[in-house]
């Protein structure tokens, strides 16, 4: 029988392995969140008394945007390379084969996340925070869970490009709302930064936990 | 005794029917040959046959199980071996294996095994998308191998192989039982007892081999 963790690790090192040999992602990525905050350094007139305000903002801009690239990669390069079949003809549990794309789809954002915060702090001049740091983090797996769940559902369709953010974003909110509280607070605007924080976990354990249960109906075809 | 047994087997793709109340038995050991022209439906009927598809309706029975509702517990006893040979580009030959015998829960020893099997030990450690069309479809066979399967399904696996096909496939096909779809009247003629044809995904008829060769 098959080892449910081993095959989720496999699957991760599998993955992580082809984006280090192939630097496909990555690279795209950290560029992408460089311009964006180039972009908005030019669009938006910051000072010091508004960046704590602005930043957060385009924190979460950059990073929805890049989330939906790194988690539609995650089965889109499987259909291209046509081995989703292959995968899913193993007696490896489809759980375990969700769980180890998304973990490795969630270590490739967090590397374009180690890009994207250092430079909003050089381009905003906010703190780059530990609790900046942990509230991108926690908010990222449960983005990740869904984005991968989603990507994973559109895969084998068409227009996947477009259904991808038109059914992700909506569940992201959640994330978006509860997180940029966190990072305003991280960032010294006022309220409670444990409340945010508290918030993300609860919405981390609710999303992984559906979103593994319907990945085995959404794999097992 | 029939390891396999299929009763109306019929696939619709919107209005379109690709198959059409096949019906088929495959002993223990046997290998048939599925023949027909583009668009017959032995694609169709292969995938289902392996469990990679749903039939619209009919019953499948492999190796005393119901094949439409115990489909994970069948994949540890079927290879299949589809028209796309469906490799990691970036991961060697040998990684590309070892990924799949984790996933079969089997030795990893067994991935280097399965390559001198196919004649690809020498690459073993070339990236998969570096090998040529040939050494791809042999490493799509090798996997399908990985876990000793009691059924093999193969899907035209001679496309590309060479000339070196029959022995090859012979080898691997040698104490399993086989459904092979093939357009060469002559290798499914060589390596199975028996063919089912196909036409506009209806069955028109089956024939040991000795009917063949008349």
């Amino acid at each position: 029988m098959t080892n449910s963790f081993a095959v989720a690790f496999a699957v991760a090192r599998k993955d992580l392995r082809a984006e280090w040999r192939t630097r496909e992602l990555v690279p795209a990525l950290a560029q992408f969140v460089i311009l964006a905050l180039v972009i908005a350094n030019f669009g938006f007139q910051i000072d010091s008394r508004n960046a704590p305000a602005i930043a957060p903002g385009i924190l979460w801009l950059a990073l929805v945007f890049a989330g939906l690239v790194a988690f539609g990669r995650a089965f889109a390069a499987e259909r291209e390379q046509a081995s989703l079949e292959a995968l899913l003809m193993t007696p490896a549990s489809p759980i375990a084969i969700f769980a180890g794309k998304a973990l490795a789809a969630t270590l490739l954002l967090v590397g374009c996340e180690a890009v994207l915060l250092p430079a909003l702090a050089i381009f905003f001049g906010t703190p780059l925070s530990i609790q900046v740091v942990a509230a991108v983090f926690v908010a990222t797996i449960g983005m990740a869970s869904l984005g991968c769940l989603f990507a994973a559902m559109v895969a084998r369709v068409r227009a996947r490009e477009l259904l991808l953010p038109l059914l992700t974003l909506p569940l992201w909110i959640p994330f978006i709302v509860a997180g940029g509280q966190a990072v305003q607070v991280a960032m010294g605007a006022s309220g409670s930064y444990d409340q945010a924080m508290a918030l993300l976990v609860d919405f981390d354990i609710l999303f992984v936990v559906l979103t593994s249960l319907a990945a085995r109906f959404v794999l097992d075809d | 005794m029939s390891i396999l047994v299929a009763n109306g087997l019929t696939q619709w793709f919107g209005p379109e029917v690709a198959l059409e109340a096949v019906d088929l038995a495959i002993d223990a050991g046997e290998h048939m040959a599925v023949l027909g022209e583009n668009g017959a439906g032995k694609t169709t009927l292969l995938r289902i046959l392996a469990t990679a598809a749903r039939p619209t309706s009919g019953r499948l029975q492999i190796m005393g199980l119901d094949a439409l509702k115990e489909r994970r517990r069948l994949r540890h006893r079927i290879g299949y071996v589809s028209h796309a040979p469906g490799l990691y580009p970036a991961l060697s030959a040998v990684e590309n294996l070892e990924f799949f015998c984790t996933l079969q829960g089997v030795n990893r020893a067994r991935a280097r095994e399965s390559l001198d099997l196919v004649g690809l030990g020498s690459v073993a450690n070339r990236p998969a998308g570096l090998l040529s069309r040939g050494m791809q479809q042999r490493l799509a066979i090798a996997r399908a191998i990985l876990h000793d399967p009691r059924l093999l399904v193969l899907d035209e696996p001679d496309a590309s192989l060479g000339s070196d096909a029959a022995e090859l496939l012979g080898a691997m096909m040698h104490g399993r039982t086989v459904v092979l779809a093939t357009h060469d009247q002559a290798l499914a003629n060589r390596l199975c007892q028996r063919t089912l044809t196909l036409r506009h995904g209806r069955s028109v008829g089956t024939a040991t081999r000795l009917h063949v060769v008349k």
